[in-house]
């Protein structure tokens, strides 16, 4: 079992206290590092608060989108009825149908990333994998991924150039407007119908709802991706025990979920003065839910360090806790699930080109999360 | 044939009175309201938490060391609770009626 020592940069801050206070934007943040500790701020709405639009992904983004996001920015009872309009659309991966559907997308893939020789995993696999498989999410039509991928990995923060935040929400208000002629009770014309305390939604929240299920899902599912190819490239054996226990797909895939924690936190405000562990957070001030430590939490994993195919349990937060939890899980999972089942039907080996770390600078830790690029050739059966 | 009864939050009494495998995808078959099993029964999310009757406590057995691992960080479990996806059904417990809570 090797293990990859940039994968916890918040381990000495774990040591040294419950609560890393730092900052961004310019105004503190006390980030919350201990697994239980963020699990209990995450159900805790009230003194940790989601009513925040366009500071609970930290940094900021009034400038990246010109709507709040919905249901993520908003605290109960009104999320509550907000999640509940989209629960319908979030929840089809559990159909039968769906999960047939995405086998035979990710088959079709994975044989044509075979017979390319050398690929670059990001742009020749996992934009195009995480883009066709949202169409079947929002139920539209598969060439609108075609759209999509050209927005590239992050849509809303792009290192280089402009971002495409704005040609985002430009196709989102046509797409309500011509998903009348797509399948039905497809993701757009689900929020057209819906009503909130008796009325339509209004354009800023449709656009709210749809701008996450966009921004949000992306390079999530693209950076755990990677991670697998990556990790069975350097590690063939852990390919072989798929192949020959099949029954550990599930607690594989939620293992590689905790290890690549692609959200490494995302943010609350306190609406009024609060003492977090000792640290003094002022009224309207942020904390953090730091998941990417709270992973790695030694206290609670064994070895937290080691990517372990069976390890259980294993009550990682990667998909958030409490209230917010992740609606698109059920769809990341069985993309995950299904990812790891094909590779082991169609795929010998992976072999490891080259790679290049995306990494997260921040004041006070630097965070390698996934790849920049990422060559692999990948070998068939 | 055992027959096994959940009871929902909202009062909500479903009966399979032919169950069989573990008692989260018996919930999820017959569409049972608060059982999710989001991870798929590896023990990582606690979407399918019960508490057992008193009564039946006993031959349902206590929570496995991995299943205690994770109740101990849930607020509303007690010592009733179970993680539905590790109890499996057996003629044994032909009967036995749980109590979905949420956490
Ligand atoms: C491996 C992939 C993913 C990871 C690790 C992930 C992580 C998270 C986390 C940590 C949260 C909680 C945020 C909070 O507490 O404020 C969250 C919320 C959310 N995620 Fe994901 N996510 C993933 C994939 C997706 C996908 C594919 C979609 C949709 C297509 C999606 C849509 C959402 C939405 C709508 C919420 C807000 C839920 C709410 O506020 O009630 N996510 N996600
Ligand atoms: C600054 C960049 C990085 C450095 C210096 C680095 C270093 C290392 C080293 C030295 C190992 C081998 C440890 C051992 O064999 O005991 C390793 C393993 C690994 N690294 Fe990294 N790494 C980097 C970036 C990444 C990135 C971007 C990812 C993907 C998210 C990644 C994922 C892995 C994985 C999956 C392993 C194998 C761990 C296991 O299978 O247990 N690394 N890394």
């Amino acid at each position: 079992m090797s293990k990859c020592p940039y994968h916890d940069p918040f381990a000495e801050k774990r040591e040294k206290g419950p609560v890393l206070e730092t900052e961004f934007d310019g105004d503190p943040v006390a980030m919350i590092l201990g697994l239980k500790d963020v699990r209990k701020a995450a159900r805790d709405w009230s003194t940790f608060s989601s009513e925040a639009p366009f500071r609970v992904p930290i940094p900021r983004e009034e400038h990246l989108r010109s709507v709040r996001q919905f249901p993520i920015e908003s605290d109960p009872p009104e999320h509550s009825e907000y999640r509940k309009i989209v629960e319908p659309a979030f929840n089809r991966p559990n159909e039968l149908e769906y999960q047939l559907r995405m086998r035979s997308l990710i088959q079709e893939m994975i044989t044509e990333v075979i017979s390319l020789g050398s690929i670059e995993a990001i742009s020749d696999f996992a934009l195009p994998l995480q883009s066709r498989a949202l169409t079947l999410l929002l139920g539209v039509p598969e060439s609108e991924a075609d759209v999509w991928i050209k927005w590239g990995v992050h849509v809303l923060r792009d290192r280089d150039g402009p971002t495409k935040g704005r040609e985002m929400e430009n196709y989102c208000m046509k797409a309500f407007e011509k998903c009348s002629s797509w399948e039905e009770n497809n993701f757009f014309s689900l929020l057209n119908e819906a009503t909130f305390h008796g009325r339509f939604l209004t354009d800023e929240e449709k656009l709210g709802f749809a701008n996450l299920a966009f921004a949000g899902g992306r390079d999530t599912v693209i950076n755990t991706v990677c991670l697998i190819l990556a990790h069975l490239a350097h590690h063939p054996d852990d390919l072989e025990r798929l192949r020959k226990e099949p029954e550990l797909v599930n607690c594989a895939g939620e293992e590689f979920v905790r290890f690549a924690t692609p959200l490494t936190h995302i943010g609350r405000k306190c609406p009024v003065d609060t003492e977090v562990h000792g640290v003094k957070v002022k009224a309207d001030k942020l904390i953090s839910l730091c998941w990417a430590s709270a992973n790695f939490d030694d206290t609670v994993f064994d070895k937290p360090t080691e990517i372990r195919l069976d390890r259980k349990p294993n009550p990682h937060v990667a998909f958030g806790n409490g209230a917010h939890t992740c609606l698109g899980a059920p769809h990341a999972r069985l993309i995950i699930r299904t990812l790891l089942t094909q590779l082991t039907e169609l795929v010998s080996s992976i072999t490891y080109l080259s790679g290049q770390p995306k990494i997260e600078k921040t004041a006070d830790y630097e965070r390698v999360n996934s790849f920049e690029s990422l060559q692999l050739r990948v070998n068939g059966l | 044939m055992a027959k096994l009864t959940f009871v929902t939050e909202s009062g909500e009494e479903i009966t399979e009175n032919d169950a069989t495998g573990n008692l989260m995808e018996i919930a999820r078959q017959n569409d049972v309201d608060g059982i999710i099993g989001a991870c798929g029964g590896v023990c990582s999310c606690a979407t399918c938490h019960v508490r057992v009757k008193p009564e039946w406590m006993e031959r349902v057995g206590r929570p496995g060391e991995d299943e205690q691992d994770l109740l101990e960080l849930e607020d509303r479990a007690d010592e009733r609770s179970r993680l539905s996806c590790q109890i499996e059904m057996t003629e044994e417990l032909d009967g036995l009626v749980v109590e979905v809570t949420p956490l």
